[in-house]
């Protein structure tokens, strides 16, 4: 058992981390705005790792949240009001009606039937906007002409929007960490554990896997929305397999079951595709495939579980 | 019934068959190799868009002929160097890792073909002995005045029957074949007998690829050769395998024809046919969760 | 008063008649043993009991609750554990871990959206599952990753984990399964410390020394019904029992 300053110093380390971005991130190179993308996509990746680290359920599938998320903003800010509050509730009560839908629907089979219908309701999103729903989402093109969003009369732009995700992402840590610590973190690993045990422990397995679920989507359905208010047009890209991908590769990356592992990874991930691709040209997302299979294969904790060992090694040798 | 409508009805039952043939063969392939090694594997698609690419430069450097003789032998070379190389080493490990390696193959080799060839797409001819129309009026009686398909299209079918039937043999007609039924029913059982189940195992991952790369070169010129097509025709054969009953070829083939025909009878309209496949991969689950063939209690 | 009353349950698989009309019923706070020769229906009827199967014929009640069409988590929610032939335990999770599950999952029904809880809110469940450790003998490894144990000791966790439910109701699939001579003599020590609870226990054994020096009550299945049932001094020598062991060992021979 922790002790409370134990969990707390994650949350201080990140919040320092985070709040003081703005000024140490553009000597790493980037553009402007980069920072606050890579904060989006770990809040994303955060609540991935609450269903992949925790209940070991792999969705291929959660560029379906982001992108639905993404487009309900983009509605509402288009033709309801440019404040974004009642954009974001709208986007969540949506998404999250829908993800507990595919979430009762998929998860009643084992872990492989999961990853594939997540990924085929996915596509199923995907081509509906850029077919059926193309009036309404702008098909290929996507959704533009979106106006500068508001909340409450401040223009989210720039340094505003960096903060205002960073508070967000302050906040859902703590969420993450709480939920971690919580009995219902545990009930979510013992699912990884032994799920055929724990249903005989008497507990209700599938209600579990599917507020996982839900949960992990909430998580996906903030970054949509806040990637709508940092810049104001919705990809049809967005509900594309890759984001789901990429959202896997990161997460696998950085260290699965960590919760601050997939937010390294989001990080590497997104500086890799941003900086490093200019040296490395068209070849990034290669290069970063082959690491990917290489963490897979010899190091699957990911960077945090390398960083562990590494530490271990070290102190070792001091020791000795 | 008007000669009209037969004419109509034929056309889009051969549609059907047509838009169904690189279905069935990709999910024959997946299906294959999930019933023997239990593996799913994402790198699937991927090694469709290998066999097309390995197609079309074979193709133009030294005839088509020689691309139909030599992709599925690559393929399958690639498929036993795939299996004995990496996923051996996953069969301990859990599901998800298998699907992560996979995944990951499917991204590294999506991204070199895409590096080595670019993101656009490679056109890819028919040849010429392969070109044109069939007068299909001149071979069917009941068709009505003048009814052409592409001669192509009836080699892409003609060409996945061939290969369905071909599994068929060696699976119903062959020692090979009768070892790797009892293996797939009791892989356990068949080492405690002593049998090399693995070898032979090995040997069903090359012919799964083989048979990726039969589609690619004969499918290729029907879709595009392009870096994306690999996971855009996994996902679909993904469905059919799981429509099919995961681990059952005849499920494999009936449902990939069938996902030809739903495509084909509902081309008018035009928006529901993007989205039909996932309203009848879920009808079916929600019915039906171990699909038209599958084992009970296999994936529940 | 039986607490389990096992009422003309058959089971077919295919064309083959695993259960024929099985009826017995288990008197509560007994030690009660289900013995047999191989493919007696012994796990068949194990897996009846706990929901994993469900019986073609008949009716299987639990103080007077039937027990069909439940999921195995409603099963364990009335009072019923089971221990798996194969210890079934959280191989990654510690042991203090393993242990407060069942606690959690007692304290709080199959289902409840605590994810706001502290771990201070759950010092009762984890002290309470340092108890259950240290009657089994395991306080010392609490932290320790369960996959690290023997054998043994993860059948004793699993006991453990049981016991934390407080089940009415503990049903032993093979607890000796695999076993060397010392760890089963630990074993048996280990299920009579805790019979002394009042608990009902349904034991599938094969080991004869196990089910005679453990039970008060045995039945005997053989070929999917039983031939036989009564204490164990009944059982020893009844003819049938024997025709149906000596059959199996000549079919061995």
């Amino acid at each position: 058992m922790s002790k409370s300053s134990n969990y707390l110093m994650p949350i201080f380390i990140f919040t320092a981390i985070v709040l003081t971005m703005p000024f140490w991130f553009p000597f790493l190179g980037g553009y402007e705005g980069l920072d606050t993308k890579i904060l989006i996509w770990a809040i994303f990746a955060l609540g991935f790792d609450l269903l992949l680290g925790y209940t070991g359920y792999l969705s291929f599938g959660h560029a379906a949240f982001f992108g639905i998320s993404a487009y309900v903003t983009g509605l509402m800010l288009l033709h309801f009001s440019s404040n974004i509050i009642p954009a974001m509730i709208a986007s969540v009560i949506v998404t999250l009606i829908i993800a507990f839908l595919i979430g009762l629907l998929t998860l009643k089979r084992s872990g492989i039937y999961f990853s594939i219908l997540t990924l085929a309701f996915a596509e199923m999103f995907h081509s509906a906007a850029l077919s059926m729903f193309q009036d309404w989402t702008g098909g290929d093109n996507g959704l533009t002409g979106i106006p500068t969003p508001m909340l409450f009369g401040l223009k989210m732009q720039e340094m505003t929007v960096y903060y205002f995700v960073a508070i967000i992402a302050i906040a859902l840590f703590y969420l993450a960490i709480r939920i971690s610590r919580s009995p219902f973190g545990i009930m979510l690993r013992a699912i990884k554990s032994n799920q055929h045990r724990l249903e005989f422990t008497g507990v209700n397995v599938f209600k579990y896997k599917v507020f996982a679920f839900v949960i992990s989507a909430f998580y996906a359905t903030i970054a949509g929305s806040l990637m709508v208010i940092y810049e104001p047009y919705v990809a049809s890209e967005f509900l594309d397999w890759s984001t789901s991908g990429h959202l896997v590769i990161m997460s696998v990356l950085g260290g699965v079951g960590t919760l601050f592992g997939p937010m390294i990874g989001a990080a590497f991930m997104l500086y890799f595709e941003n900086v490093l691709s200019v040296p490395l040209g068209e070849q990034w997302l290669l290069v970063l495939g082959i690491i990917f299979m290489l963490i897979v294969i010899f190091l699957p904790g990911g960077f945090v579980d390398g960083a562990r060992k590494l530490k271990r090694k070290l102190t070792a040798k001091e020791n000795s | 019934m008007s000669g009209q409508l037969i004419n109509q009805i034929f056309l889009q039952v051969m549609t059907g068959l047509q838009l169904g043939a690189i279905y069935v063969l990709i999910a024959l392939g997946l299906t294959l190799i999930f019933g023997t090694l239990g593996v799913v594997n994402f790198a699937h698609g991927a090694l469709f868009m290998l066999g097309a690419y390995f197609a079309v430069n074979i193709a133009s450097a030294m005839g088509f002929g020689w691309a139909i003789f030599l992709v599925p032998l690559i393929l399958f070379a690639f498929g036993i160097a795939m299996e004995r190389g990496l996923m051996r080493f996953f069969y301990d490990r859990p599901h998800t890792d298998q699907i992560l390696v996979t995944f990951g193959l499917a991204i590294v080799i999506q991204e070199t073909l895409k590096w080595i060839f670019g993101a656009n797409n490679i056109p890819f001819a028919t040849p010429s002995w392969g070109s044109g129309i069939v007068r299909m009026h001149e071979y069917l009686p009941f068709l009505e005045g003048f009814v052409a398909y592409p001669k192509w299209r009836l080699i892409l079918i003609g060409v996945s029957f061939v290969t369905v039937f071909g599994i068929f043999a060696l699976l119903q007609f062959t020692r090979f074949g009768l070892i790797i039924r009892a293996g797939m029913r009791d892989p356990d059982m068949m080492r405690f007998l002593g049998v090399n189940i693995s070898r032979r195992f090995t040997i069903v991952f090359g012919l799964g690829a083989l048979i990726a790369g039969i589609a690619g070169v004969f499918g290729g010129p029907v879709t595009q050769v392009d870096p994306e097509i690999g996971m855009g025709l996994l996902v679909p054969s993904f469905l059919v395998v799981v429509i099919g009953g995961m681990g059952s070829i005849p499920g494999a083939v009936l449902a990939g024809f069938l996902l030809g025909m739903t495509l084909s009878f509902s081309a008018e309209y035009a928006a529901i046919q993007n989205i039909i496949i996932y309203l009848v991969a879920v009808v079916v689950l929600l019915v039906r969760p171990r699909g038209l063939f599958g084992q009970k209690g296999l994936m529940e | 008063m039986a607490i389990l009353d096992v009422h003309n349950v058959s089971k077919n698989f295919g064309g083959l008649a695993a259960l024929k009309d099985v009826t017995f019923q288990v008197e509560e706070g007994t030690i009660h043993s289900l013995i047999g020769p191989n493919g007696a229906g012994k796990s068949t009827l194990l897996n009846v009991l706990t929901g994993l199967l469900a019986a073609d014929e008949g009716r299987v009640s639990y103080k007077g609750t039937p027990l069909t069409e439940i999921s195995p988590h409603e099963i364990n929610q009335l009072g019923i554990a089971k221990v798996f032939q194969t210890p079934a335990i959280f191989p990654e999770m510690s042991l203090l871990e393993n242990v407060v599950i069942p606690v959690l999952a007692a304290r709080d029904g199959d289902f409840k959206l605590n994810f706001m809880e502290t771990p201070k809110g759950m010092a009762e469940c984890y002290s309470y599952a340092e108890e259950m450790l240290n009657e089994v003998g395991l306080q010392d490894d609490r932290n320790k990753e369960a996959r690290f144990l023997s054998r043994g000791d993860k059948r004793r966790l699993e006991l453990a984990l049981c016991l934390a439910s407080k089940p009415k109701l503990l049903l032993l699939d093979e607890p000796t399964a695999g076993m060397a001579r010392h760890e089963t003599e630990q074993t048996i020590e280990l299920l009579r410390k805790i019979h002394s609870k009042g608990m009902t226990k349904v034991i599938v054994e094969h080991d004869m020394n196990v089910v005679f020096a453990l039970s008060e009550r045995i039945s005997v299945l053989a070929q999917g019904q039983i031939i036989a049932e009564g204490s164990p001094d009944e059982i020893k020598g009844h003819p049938k029992v024997i025709e149906a062991y000596l059959g199996e060992e000549q079919e061995e021979a």
